[in-house]
């Protein structure tokens, strides 16, 4: 097994490594704030755009600076702890929120050159990747923030004394829950082909010349789609954005889980969701799209076309999240527990085990076409076991909740009644 | 080995002394001038009549209870992806075993409807009017039962907040 390692602290750790560490840590540390800042302002100048408004305009040109002038304004807004609320609880939250979500960003590889060399770069003499840690647990760092970052969540709308972000939170908790095993199940797949948990080798193995001259050899490709959508639409859904952003929802819950939350400390909630957003993008960039690798078109300096390639990726999926936030209608909370639930989880646990077969075939020598049409075979039963239990379910009733269970006189019109769930369960099979 | 964790110690560190700074920035700067309404939990502007319910549909905590099994199940494949070409056949079919028990509960947890999350699909159907309280089979609170011959819960009136400025609407009839 690989146990990858940054080079710069795998020997002895002085003051240079000190000082380097320092600088990495100050300059991500910058990036986040100056990034999300322009997030912000990104997102709502993109949504002006697509409901033929102007955006901000006032603050700086074109508005960039609105984020940084409401940031300031909200420095001078009263600050109010609501008496029923438990008050270390209620101060404790923020912290849970926004240090887990700058955590996070350091397993992401930034740039370096990873289709001539091995995405080591040089400075001052020490050899480095250009990404702040790259500890051997690797992207389980990633799983265990998104955890921690649910606490937050669920501390900041329990401690707050209220009942909207009480209802707020236990939802998002619920919801973050759900797809968390669907994130975890679609790494799991990536974790397969790499071989490795670290970040930097999953990028190292992605950086291979391709097929054909045009498909690379992205994470992608090489697992068949199917894991980068889950990891998609679950990622959403962990980030609580549109159209899965029923913690939110503005109708029913006022402001979700920090609607008793105001001034700075609002701030902070906000601005780790949208450190979030940028750092799922990137961590989606990392395990699906190769992360920094790409050719060196022209220039010697190879490490800084790695910053732009990942750059260039990033963006996309931002531009994505807000193209998805303009476009796509919220979710009823039972279809996004239905899709994580009954789609996104049996369809991950079933696409691992047939990547598992078939890299176990490749090594063994197995004819892989045996290999898919047995996993098809497969797939068909745990889809016709899955329909039998949902109608099953459908036709007994709760027998969680009292009141159901026993009646199941008149069923004989529940075959037409379910059509959505039989469809999402079509594409399951 | 835990030198590769340095960057994150700092970062850590560095994420909540901005936090803590932040707090602080915002006591020296913003106006302290709590009033009653202002402490009060939020209601879209009129005085609370109602406290925050201590109890929850038991779907959440069935929720999370099954999340636990898949996340087991998440914590047993991720040492399996890495170790999986030393592991070869025998790897593959522990996991296959191992997939299809906590499959084959899932399915059982599926048929039983632990997962069903919509509105109960015959209410119209049952007997009787319906309990304004909530069960775990519907966190839709019915108003407008109260008083009548079901519904109504006998300790509504104990419960309205007299924490409120003024008397509670509800203690006015």
């Amino acid at each position: 097994m690989i146990l990858a390692a940054d080079p710069l602290l795998s020997g002895p750790v002085g003051l240079p490594e000190v000082l380097i560490v320092l600088l990495k840590v100050g300059a991500a540390f910058a990036f986040l704030l100056v990034s999300v800042m322009l997030m912000i302002w990104f997102e709502r100048k993109l949504l002006g755009g697509m409901h033929q408004r102007m955006g901000p305009t006032i603050a700086g040109p074109w508005g960039v600076l609105q984020t940084l002038a409401d940031g300031i304004k909200l420095f001078f807004k009263e600050d109010l702890i609501p008496d029923r609320s438990d008050r270390l609880v209620f101060k404790l939250a923020p912290y849970l929120s926004l240090v887990p979500a700058f955590l996070v960003f350091v397993i992401v590889p930034l740039g370096g050159d990873f289709a001539g060399g091995s995405g080591v770069v040089r400075w001052w003499g020490r050899d480095t990747y250009l990404q702040v840690a790259d500890p051997p647990v690797g992207v389980l760092l990633f799983l265990a923030m998104s955890s921690v970052a649910v606490y937050g969540v669920m501390l900041a709308g329990w401690s707050s004394g209220s009942k909207y972000p009480l209802l707020g939170s236990v939802r998002a908790s619920a919801q973050m829950v759900s797809y968390e095993a669907a994130l975890g199940l679609a790494v799991a797949a990536v974790v397969l082909m790499a071989g490795s948990l670290s970040t930097h080798d999953m990028v190292l193995a992605q950086a291979g010349p391709g097929y054909f001259g045009i498909i690379p050899s992205w994470n992608i490709v090489l697992t068949g789609f199917v894991p980068f959508v889950v990891f998609a639409v679950a990622g959403t859904a962990e980030l609580n954005r549109p159209p899965f952003d029923l913690v939110e929802a503005e109708q029913e819950l006022v402001g979700g889980f920090h609607t008793e939350y105001s001034s700075i400390r609002f701030a902070l909630f906000y601005l780790a969701e949208f450190m979030n957003t940028i750092t799922m993008s990137a961590v989606i960039v990392t395990l699906f799209l190769g992360g920094p690798s790409g050719p060196v078109l022209i220039g010697a300096i190879d490490w800084a076309w790695g910053v732009i390639w990942f750059s260039v990726k990033l963006f996309a999926f931002l531009f994505g999240f807000v193209w998805m936030r303009a476009t796509l209608p919220r979710f009823r909370y039972d279809q996004l527990m239905d899709l994580g639930w009954k789609l996104l989880i049996p369809l991950s646990l079933g696409w691992f085990l047939f990547l598992a077969a078939l890299e176990t075939g490749r090594d063994r020598g197995w004819n892989l076409a045996v290999v898919t049409v047995v996993t098809v075979a497969g797939f068909v039963l745990a889809g016709f076991l899955l329909a039998g239990a949902l109608a099953s379910a459908r036709r007994g009733g709760d027998r969680f909740g009292p009141g159901g269970g026993g009646d199941d006189g008149d069923d004989g019109d529940d075959g037409d009644d379910g059509e959505p769930r039989d469809r999402v369960l079509e594409e399951a099979g | 080995m835990l030198g590769q964790y340095l960057p994150l110690l700092a970062l850590g560190a560095l994420a909540a002394v901005f936090a803590a700074g932040s707090f602080l920035a915002s006591g020296l700067l913003a106006p302290r001038r709590p009033t009653r309404p202002k402490l009060e939990p939020y209601e879209c502007g009129i005085v609370p009549a109602r406290d925050t319910p201590e109890r929850f549909p038991v779907r959440f905590f069935l929720v999370a209870m099954i999340f636990i099994v898949f996340d087991i199940e998440i914590i047993l494949f991720y040492p399996y992806a890495v170790a999986r070409g030393g592991l070869g056949l025998f790897g593959l079919v522990a996991v296959m075993i191992f997939t299809f028990a906590v499959f084959e509960s899932f399915v059982y947890l599926v048929g039983a409807g632990a997962l069903e999350w919509g509105p109960p699909r015959r209410a119209s159907a049952r007997p009787g009017a319906v309990s304004a309280e909530r069960t775990s089979a519907s966190t839709v609170r019915r108003v407008g039962l109260e008083g009548r011959r079901y519904g109504a819960p006998e300790d509504e009136s104990a419960r309205m907040a007299p924490s409120a400025g003024g008397p509670a609407p509800g203690e006015a009839a």
